[in-house]
Order: structure tokens, then C-alpha cells, then sequence
């Protein structure tokens, strides 16, 4: 379909005192391609309203193939196949994309499309929804559920479906995407090439310069420049646009606009990359998630064994203490009452001997014996502190502390806690083993002459041993590997037990130049 | 779009019993079916044939004129003239029908004064800009006005056999003797519903009662399709006074007087939104149906002759807040 020839002579609109247009007078040749510009409110809407039937003008006259033309609607306009792009399309919302498309240029038969033929409609929309990368699918969408962009896609595939011989777009860009803006002015070019007159509104000059072959200014309603593109700059066109003639003006406004479609034209492109790097932050998020995942798992398993060994631990302890108390019983009721025996028997033995020298042989073993005896029940002692299972964690502990003060000639001071109570086996002992094993400590590497000894309750109801010595101190920092490296077991010892109770232990330096060892316990059964 | 071409996939049983449900014709069939079970189980005589042909005779011009009211009102505006159309029509084919002229010129006549009626009322409203309501208002008293001018206030009688064959006899098909106003009645239906439905011009008419501004844009010349629109109603008044004048076999100037109110009613009841864009003609059919069974009921029923008034005011009341409660569910 050829192109028409367009031209507008004096055209005027006035709205009630408000003069909208003046004077406006320019032609269109078939296949050219205009560009009309000018700020908000210069009137460009106004005079694609005027040549698209929509308002009558005040004065003036539209010629089209030099035939005169007075619009009193839009379908006189679009009978001569003049369709114009709103710059708000207005859809109707109710009825699906398909029908909005083709509302008023349905094509059927068989006069002027009587029986709608929307197999044809469908094809011929598809085509120019896949152009601008649009889903088939949008063809059954009610119109008020399309975003704007989409909307405005709809309005211009309005035209696009159409054979049309003068396209008027009212700033049909400013809603689309970056892409989609480059498609619709391939395909404006496109559309000239085969011989349609084009007016296009817009703000980019940009895209303007690229398409147009002339540009039309408007200011306030007045016609004031119409150039022909490859003779003109952007700069005299913003010039023109603003009115102003002083560079001072100019210059801002101009560097504004182009940061401005410099400014949309990234943020285009950041959507992009803002999009893909949605997509791999979320499958490095799932990775990520994975891992701490069979991390968990891990520490789980490592906490579980964990738990086990220390299980294995307590029993192995809890066996040796049965092991080392039958071990006692078994020396006290047996190999004591034995030797006893034989002390008995050799006492008789002695009474009946005549000889003094004998009685004085005899004598001396039966006191033999009886040192035997007196070691095998501090044996016994060590082994299972007779008095622990009677009388409590206190009377071994005073027992204890006595016996090794005197054995060793070590001033030994007590600080015990009246009110210690009763607690559990387990614990009973392991305290009684820690007070132990750190006396033994003492004895052999310290070389103190005094000894303090703390076992009391704390408010936090744990249970505190303190020892303290004025001996030499620790010379270097402790360091239980190496201890234990060297078979030195004895604080490795305390601080195991001390781990199974739950525990804490520390070593330090007394104020005397001693060392202080202490153990803080947490009670299981609070003291009531 | 995963969703869209998701909802063109083949119809699933569930997906058309939700598509029936939804539309707006169910509620009425519904209301329909249940009216005729109560009757029939409180009466013996309604579920026969006989009365059922006898209902759908009764609704049939009533019904035949709604299918216009339908069209305006889908179309966004509204048509009061429409009972008085029906009287003058009637009027007209009888009159020419005493001057001597032939059955078929003279129900010519009477469909072409509901063609100039609605002419003018389209005419009024499109170019004048004026309300339908209005405008209709108007016609309504102009047409009824020329019906006792042209008769001086007497009613016709006496008119040909030939004619008042057509509202009173019946058409054998099979075991039953379908009466020719019934078959008129559907006839009607479907043509207005083929018009509607699959027309270019029916789509327009959706879409003017949808967004007026919308349609004018787009390049549709609106005041011609509101003239069709209202020549359309009017021609449709005309053929149910045509038929109504045939089957009572007079033709009378206070005929039809009140009938726009049922009219719409029928149309509204039947899922017509009010505020247009919205509606079908079966929809209308239903309610013009609804409507009659409704007060062949209550006189079968025994129900006061004084209250079915005001019952069927309460019904209509009922199925338009019923229509309204769905459109808020869906």
C-alpha cells in the first residue's frame, strides 16, 4: 500500500480561552519519516490528535493527497488508514489482547470482516508479538492484567497489524526496553522503506537523529523549526526545544538529556546483569546451603563419637575402681587375715620356745609381719579408701591428708567445708582421686614444707579443690602432651577425670611462689 | 505465561463444570429448575406439556423484546420505549391489515415502526448525546401517545385468521404441539445470540458497554453502532408486539403498558449487567421464563391474586443480589 501525502495547512486548536496550536503548516511526503519534538505541553499530542480525527481544529485544513479532510472521529481517520499510538494506550480492559488488537479492523468476511476470521487475526498477531519477544500466549490475556510495557506493545502491534499508510507514534518508546526500542525503529524505518509516512513524538533525540528524515520544533503551540535531520545538530534542536538562545542555557539542558538516556540505557543494561546475577547468587546460595548441610552432619557424627568415648571412658574408670576395691578386699580379707594368722601362730610358737634367742628370731619376724601388714593396709588405703564408702568424701579426704602429712613430714593445713554432704559415688571418688594424685604431685616435684588444702561447696553449688604449696613453682608452662610424652601421668590424670565430670581445671602460680591447683566441679545433685 | 498456556490446554471435566458454574446463566438455570420442581410437586398440573408450552407461549413476546433490552444494555445503555413500541407495532399490523394489505407487508409494517422507533431513540442518544434513559424516556410516552392517537383509544378488532394463526396455533413435531410463538421465541434467541456471539458487530456491542472511549479510539464509528443498537431493540419490541397482537387477536392501544419494567427485569434477572458489557440473550430467555413461571406458579399455587406482585419484586430482588454475590466469589 503506497504512502499519502499529507498536508496541513494554518492549523490551529484552541481549548476554550486556552490556545493549544497556532498556525502550524508542514507536509509529509509518502515514505518520510518526521520527527516532532518540543517540551511538555508545546503541543506535539495535540497535533497528532488533530491529523488522527480525534479533535477538530479551530482553523486551518488537512489535506491528504491533496484531497481536503474534516475528521469528526477517529474512524474517518483510520479509514484512510491514518492510525496514530497513543502515548497512553487506551485498552479495553475487559476483552482479551487478541480482540484489543483488532477492535474496529477486524478481518473476516464477507463484507468488511462481518464474521470475524480469527484464525487469520491470530497468525497475523503472533508474528508481531514474537518480533518484540512477547509469549503467543499473551494473545488470550485480559488487557488490564498487562504491565504497561506490554500495553504499550499491544497498542503498537494495533498498528503494526494493520496496513498503514501514515503512522503517528506519540512517544511510543518511552515505555518499552531498551531491545524492544531498537526493534520498533527498525521497524519504523522499515515501514517508510515500503513507502508509509511516520510521525514520531519523543524526548531521545538520539533515536530521533537516527530514524527521522526531518525534525518539526514546537514551542508553545507554535511551529518553529522544521530542518531536515542531516542538516541539523542535536545541539540547535535542544536550542530550538527550550527556546533559548544563550549558550549558558543550552549547555546544562543538553548535557542533563544525554546523562539522562545515558542513565536509562544503564539502568537497562543493570536489570540485565542485576537479573543473571540473581540467577547465580541462587545456585551458589543452594551450594553453599548444601555444604554447611553435610557439615552439620559431620559435627554431629564427631559429636556422637564424642559422647561415645567419653562413655567408654567413665566405664573404663568406673571398672578399674570396682577392680582396685575387690583388689583391696581381697588383700584386707585375705592376704591380711592370713598373715595375722600366721603372726598368731608364730606368737604361740614364741611362748612355747624355751630359748630366748629364738623368742628374739621370732619376735623380730612377728614385728617383720606386722610392718608387712601395717604397708599392705596402707596399701589397701590407697587402693580403696576404707572410710570414703562409711564415712563420706570428707573423712577420707581428713584421713587421707593426715597420713600422708605424717608419712611425709609436709605441714599440711585443711580447709573442708562443713556442710560438703554426701555425693555421688562417682564423684566421690574422683575428687578423692584428684586429692590424691595432686598430693602425690606434690610430694614428688614440689619439695614443699607447706601445703594448703581447700574442698568446699561454691554458691553456684559446684564443688572447688584447691591445692596449694609453697614449693618451687613451675618453671616453664605446662604442657600435658609432653607430660604425658615423658610418662608422666599424674596431672594428665586429674584433668581427664576432671573433663569427665565436666569440669574445669586450672594451674597456676601462688602467691608464695608455689603453684596452685585448682578443679571446680559441677555438682549434678544441688545441695538442698 | 507458564500459567497461559497452561489454561489452553484440553479442557479437563473439573475446568468445564467450573466454566458452566461460572457463567452467569447458571444461577437463573438453577433458580429455573428449582421454581419448576416446587410447582410441580405442590401442583399437578404444571409439569404437563401442555402448560409448559402454555408458559413458554406466555414469555415468548416478553421474552422475544428482552433479547433487544439484552443488546442495549450490554452495549452500556438502556431502553424504556420498548413496551410502547411493542403496543404501537401491533397497532400498525393491524391497521394495515384492516386497509386490506397482506399478512406478511403488514407485519412488515409493524417490525418497520419498531426500525424508525429505535432509529430515532439510537439517533437521539448518539448524535444528541443525550442519556438513553431519557431519550427512551421520551419515546416511551411519543409512541404510546401515537398508538391512542392513531385509534383514537379504541382497541382493533377483527383481524385476519391468517394472522392470528400465527400466535395461536401450534406446530405438530413428534408427540407434541409446539405453539408457533415458542418456536418464534427460539428462533429469536438464536439469531440474537449468533449476532452477539459471533459477529463482529456483536463484539463491538461488548465492547462499547465495556469502555465507550476505548472504542471510539479505536476507530469504531460509535453513534452508527449505537443506532444499530437501538434500531436492533427496537425491532425486537416490535416483533414480540407483532406476536403478541397475533395471539390475543386484538390489538389494543393500553396494550403492553408496564411491559418495559418486566422486560428489563427479565434481562437482568438473567445476568445482564446493568452496568454493560456483560450478559448473554439465553441469559435473557431464562429470566423472561423465570419470570413467567414464576406467576404461572403462584396462580396455580392459589397464592394470593394481590401479593404476586410484590413476590415477584422480592424474586427479582433475590436473583439480581444472588448474580451479584457470585461476581464477588469469582
Amino acid at each position: 500500500m503506497s504512502g499519502l501525502a499529507l498536508r496541513a495547512v494554518d492549523l490551529s486548536k484552541r481549548f476554550g480561552n486556552l490556545s493549544a496550536l497556532e498556525g502550524i503548516t508542514f507536509t509529509l511526503a509518502p515514505g518520510e519519516v518526521i520527527g516532532l519534538v518540543g517540551r511538555r505541553g508545546s503541543g506535539k499530542s495535540t497535533l497528532l490528535h488533530l491529523l488522527s480525527g480525534i479533535h477538530a481544529s479551530s482553523t486551518g485544513k488537512i489535506y491528504v493527497d491533496n484531497q481536503r479532510v474534516n475528521f469528526t472521529g477517529p474512524y474517518q481517520a483510520q479509514r484512510l488508514s491514518i492510525h496514530l499510538v497513543h502515548q497512553e494506550p487506551r485498552l479495553v480492559k475487559r476483552l482479551d489482547v487478541i480482540h484489543n488488537i483488532f477492535l474496529g479492523q477486524e478481518i473476516g468476511w464477507p463484507f468488511g470482516g462481518g464474521l470475524p476470521d480469527w484464525n487469520r487475526m491470530t497468525r497475523r498477531a503472533a508474528t508481531v508479538l514474537e518480533e518484540f519477544d512477547l509469549p503467543v500466549g499473551l494473545l488470550w490475556e485480559k488487557a488490564e492484567n498487562l504491565p504497561d510495557e506490554q500495553r504499550q506493545i499491544v497498542a503498537i502491534a494495533r498498528v503494526l497489524c494493520q496496513p498503514a499508510r501514515l503512522l503517528l507514534l506519540d512517544d511510543p518508546l518511552a515505555a518499552l526496553s531498551f531491545e524492544r526500542q531498537r526493534r520498533l525503529l527498525d521497524r519504523i524505518r522499515g515501514l517508510a522503506g515500503q513507502g508509509a509516512g511516520v510521525i514520531v513524538t519523543g524526548d531521545n533525540l538520539k533515536h530521533l537523529f537516527a530514524i527521522t528524515d526531518r525534525i518539526l520544533v514546537l514551542y508553545e503551540g507554535r511551529l518553529v523549526a522544521d530542518r531536515r535531520t542531516a542538516d541539523s545538530t542535536p545541539r540547535e534542536i535542544v536550542e530550538m526545544i527550550v527556546g533559548a538562545a544563550s549558550q549558558e542555557q543550552v549547555t546544562p539542558i543538553i548535557w542533563a538529556l544525554e546523562s539522562y538516556h545515558a542513565a536509562q540505557q544503564q539502568a537497562e543494561e543493570l536489570r540485565h546483569t542485576q537479573a543473571t546475577l540473581r540467577e547465580s547468587l541462587e545456585a551458589q546460595d543452594s551450594l553453599n546451603r548444601q555444604l554447611v548441610e553435610r557439615l552439620r552432619d559431620q559435627v554431629e557424627a564427631l559429636d556422637q563419637l564424642n559422647v561415645a568415648l567419653q562413655a567408654a571412658h567413665r566405664r573404663l574408670l568406673t571398672e578399674r575402681e570396682q577392680e582396685r576395691k575387690h583388689l583391696a578386699r581381697e588383700l584386707h580379707d585375705q592376704v591380711i587375715q592370713d598373715l595375722l594368722s600366721f603372726n598368731y601362730q608364730l606368737e604361740e610358737a614364741e611362748n612355747a620356745e624355751p630359748t630366748t634367742e629364738r623368742q628374739k628370731e621370732l619376735a623380730a619376724i612377728r614385728s617383720g609381719i606386722r610392718q608387712v601388714v601395717s604397708e599392705l593396709r596402707q596399701l589397701c588405703g590407697d587402693l580403696r579408701p576404707p572410710t570414703i564408702d562409711s564415712h563420706g568424701l570428707e573423712a577420707a579426704i581428713r584421713s587421707h591428708a593426715q597420713e600422708w602429712a605424717d608419712r611425709n613430714g609436709i605441714a599440711l593445713t585443711l580447709e573442708i567445708d562443713p556442710h560438703l554432704g554426701r555425693l555421688p559415688e562417682a564423684i566421690e571418688l574422683s575428687v578423692f582421686r584428684i586429692v590424691q594424685e595432686g598430693l602425690n604431685n606434690v610430694r614428688k616435684h614440689a619439695a614443699a614444707k607447706q601445703v594448703h588444702l581447700c574442698v568446699r561447696r561454691t554458691p553456684t553449688a559446684s564443688l572447688l579443690v584447691q591445692l596449694t604449696d609453697d614449693g618451687k613453682g613451675l618453671t616453664q608452662p605446662l604442657d600435658l602432651v609432653a607430660l604425658s610424652a615423658r610418662k608422666h601421668f599424674g596431672l594428665l590424670s586429674i584433668s581427664e577425670r576432671v573433663a569427665l565430670l565436666g569440669g574445669a581445671m586450672q594451674i597456676g602460680s601462688a602467691p608464695g611462689g608455689g603453684v596452685v591447683l585448682q578443679v571446680d566441679i559441677p555438682s549434678p545433685s544441688p545441695s538442698v | 505465561m507458564r500459567a497461559l498456556s497452561a489454561s489452553h490446554s484440553k479442557p479437563s471435566w473439573p475446568g468445564v463444570w467450573q466454566a458452566v458454574v461460572r457463567r452467569q446463566e447458571f444461577g437463573i438455570a438453577v433458580i429455573l429448575l428449582a421454581l419448576t420442581i416446587i410447582l410441580s410437586l405442590q401442583t399437578s398440573t404444571f409439569l404437563t406439556g401442555t402448560n409448559l408450552f402454555n408458559v413458554m407461549r406466555a414469555s415468548s413476546w416478553i421474552a422475544i423484546a428482552a433479547f433487544g433490552e439484552a443488546i442495549v444494555i450490554i452495549a452500556g445503555g438502556i431502553d424504556l420505549s420498548v413496551g410502547s413500541v411493542m403496543a404501537l407495532a401491533g397497532l400498525v399490523s393491524a391497521l394495515t391489515l384492516l386497509a386490506g394489505w397482506g399478512a406478511p407487508l403488514a407485519i412488515c409494517a409493524g417490525l418497520a415502526t419498531g426500525v424508525a422507533v429505535g432509529f430515532i431513540n439510537g439517533v437521539f442518544v448518539s448524535r444528541g448525546k443525550l442519556p438513553s434513559f431519557i431519550v427512551t424516556l421520551g419515546t416511551l410516552s411519543a409512541a404510546r401517545g401515537l398508538a391512542f392517537g392513531l385509534t383514537g383509544g379504541a382497541p382493533v378488532r377483527n383481524l385476519p385468521d391468517n394472522f392470528v394463526h400465527l400466535g395461536q396455533s401450534n406446530l405438530p413435531l413428534g408427540n407434541w404441539e409446539v405453539p408457533l410463538p415458542a418456536i418464534a421465541m427460539l428462533a429469536f434467541a438464536g439469531l440474537t445470540a449468533l449476532l452477539l456471539s459471533r459477529t463482529v458487530l456483536g463484539g463491538h456491542i461488548y465492547a462499547l458497554g465495556s469502555d465507550e472511549t476505548a472504542v471510539w479510539l479505536a476507530g469504531i464509528n460509535v453513534e452508527r453502532l449505537k443506532i444499530t443498537v437501538y434500531t436492533l431493540s427496537g425491532v425486537l419490541a416490535a416483533a414480540g408486539g407483532v406476536l403478541m397482537t397475533a395471539r390475543l387477536g386484538v390489538a389494543a392501544p393500553t396494550a403492553a403498558v408496564g411491559y418495559e419494567l418486566d422486560i428489563i427485569a427479565a434481562a437482568m434477572v438473567g445476568g445482564v449487567s446493568w452496568l454493560g458489557g456483560k450478559g448473554t440473550v439465553w441469559g435473557a430467555l431464562l429470566g423472561a421464563m423465570t419470570m413467567q413461571v414464576l406467576r404461572n406458579g403462584l396462580v396455580l399455587s392459589g397464592f394470593p391474586t394481590y401479593w404476586q406482585a410484590t413476590a415477584i419484586g422480592v424474586i427479582i430482588i433475590a436473583a439480581i443480589a444472588l448474580d451479584r454475590w457470585r461476581a464477588g466469589h469469582s
